[in-house]
């Protein structure tokens, strides 16, 4: 085969965008395809991210502040070990099929469904991206905006452009707006903020004029 | 032809462009404006093609002829041009070549900036590539592997989601 610049490459796989299966095949065909396959593949795994492998993926990539999250429910997270690429560094979209698949990976490992536990290893999960993810552009949330981690590294992130929020309940609904504020005052990338589930647009205005 | 600087071509025109090779191709200077191939031309009698073979270079001649009266598109069209994978009938049989000429075409348009006829080529090598396990491509464009089997074992598996569709 002639050998073409990587740009070449790039442009051919970016034609299987979304077609996972085959972006699967090509990355076990060498190195340097893997190399330049990882990206697209990860970049937005839509409605994979139901799938329990993702999750299990995803939970190997926790950090012990993450991980903390979890310590009171007494679960056992994948067993730790290096992987071979820093795959949620390239992921540009989380979406709501990822709290589908956390219910998955629960009722997987058999443990008691409830809220609770769902909640918090969602909240894990998306404090990690936030964290790990250079590229992170649009975030879906719900009521797991409650978590201080997730506060502070939503404050931290610089790449996201849109936001969107599902209902919300009420005890945390005036911290969650405290932290928008915050971040709407320093962010500069988002362009896109939608509260169109909520019931509650005299709290922005009483916010925003603080 | 007196007039290297001039863009604006009339019908009868023409422009001579020589392959890295020295194979001269006398061409209608529509063309070489519509697909801006006098990138390199430094004004002299003809317009040097370096790096692209006569062989190739006729091949890419020959797409950009067919093609001369395509609109141009904008840089924001892009996206939705390499997700339709749809090949039109004549641009299919173009490049039912062999692969060594098919991926020469890639480099040249690459070269070149011809950037329709560079993403007609990728497009036609992703579809070759579809629904084929990771052993069929590597024979189809003669790969090696240079995996070790554990490496390739673990990637497998750290990326086993996408495998089911």
């Amino acid at each position: 085969m002639i050998a073409l610049p990587i740009e070449c490459y790039r442009a051919i796989f970016n034609n299987l965008r979304y077609k996972y299966k085959d972006l699967f095949s090509c990355i076990l065909v060498n190195r340097q395809w893997c190399r330049i396959i990882i990206p697209i593949l990860w970049s937005n795994p839509k409605k994979h991210y139901e799938n329990i492998n993702l999750i299990e993926m995803f939970l190997l990539t926790l950090n012990i502040k993450e991980q903390a999250l979890l310590i009171p429910f007494k679960i056992t997270l994948p067993s730790q070990r290096k992987l071979l690429f820093e795959y949620t560094s390239y992921i540009t979209s989380v979406n709501n099929y990822l709290y589908h698949g956390v219910s998955n990976w629960i009722k997987h490992r058999k443990y008691e469904t409830g809220y609770e536990l769902k909640n918090a290893i969602y909240c894990s999960l998306i404090a990690m991206f936030l964290r790990t993810s250079q590229n992170l552009k649009y975030l879906k949330l719900n009521e797991i905006i409650c978590s201080q981690l997730i506060f502070e590294n939503l404050y931290e992130n610089t790449t996201i452009t849109s936001i969107t929020f599902d209902t919300l309940n009420n005890i945390f609904r005036s911290k969650a707006i405290d932290v928008l504020i915050k971040v709407l005052y320093k962010n500069s990338t988002l362009t896109s903020l939608d509260l169109s589930n909520q019931i509650f647009s005299w709290d922005l205005r009483a916010g925003s004029s603080k | 032809m007196d007039n290297g600087t001039s863009n604006s071509a009339s019908e009868n025109e023409t422009i001579t462009l020589k392959s890295c090779d020295g194979i001269e191709f006398h061409i209608d200077a529509r063309i070489a404006n519509r697909y801006t191939l006098l990138n390199n031309w430094n004004g002299g009698e003809s317009a040097c093609i370096p790096n692209v073979n006569g062989k190739v270079l006729e091949k890419v001649l020959e797409w950009c002829e067919h093609h001369i009266n395509d609109p141009q598109l904008n840089c924001g069209d892009d996206d939705s041009r390499r997700r339709n994978t749809i090949i039109e009938e004549w641009d299919e049989n173009f490049l039912s070549c062999d692969q060594d000429m098919l991926f020469e075409i890639i480099l040249a348009a690459n070269y070149l900036e011809i950037k329709p006829l560079l993403d007609l080529g990728c497009k036609t090598v992703a579809n070759m590539m579809k629904s084929k396990s990771p052993e069929e491509i590597r024979s189809a464009f003669n790969i090696d592997n240079d995996y070790t089997p554990e490496e390739e074992e673990q990637f497998r598996k750290e990326n086993e989601w996408a495998e089911d569709y």
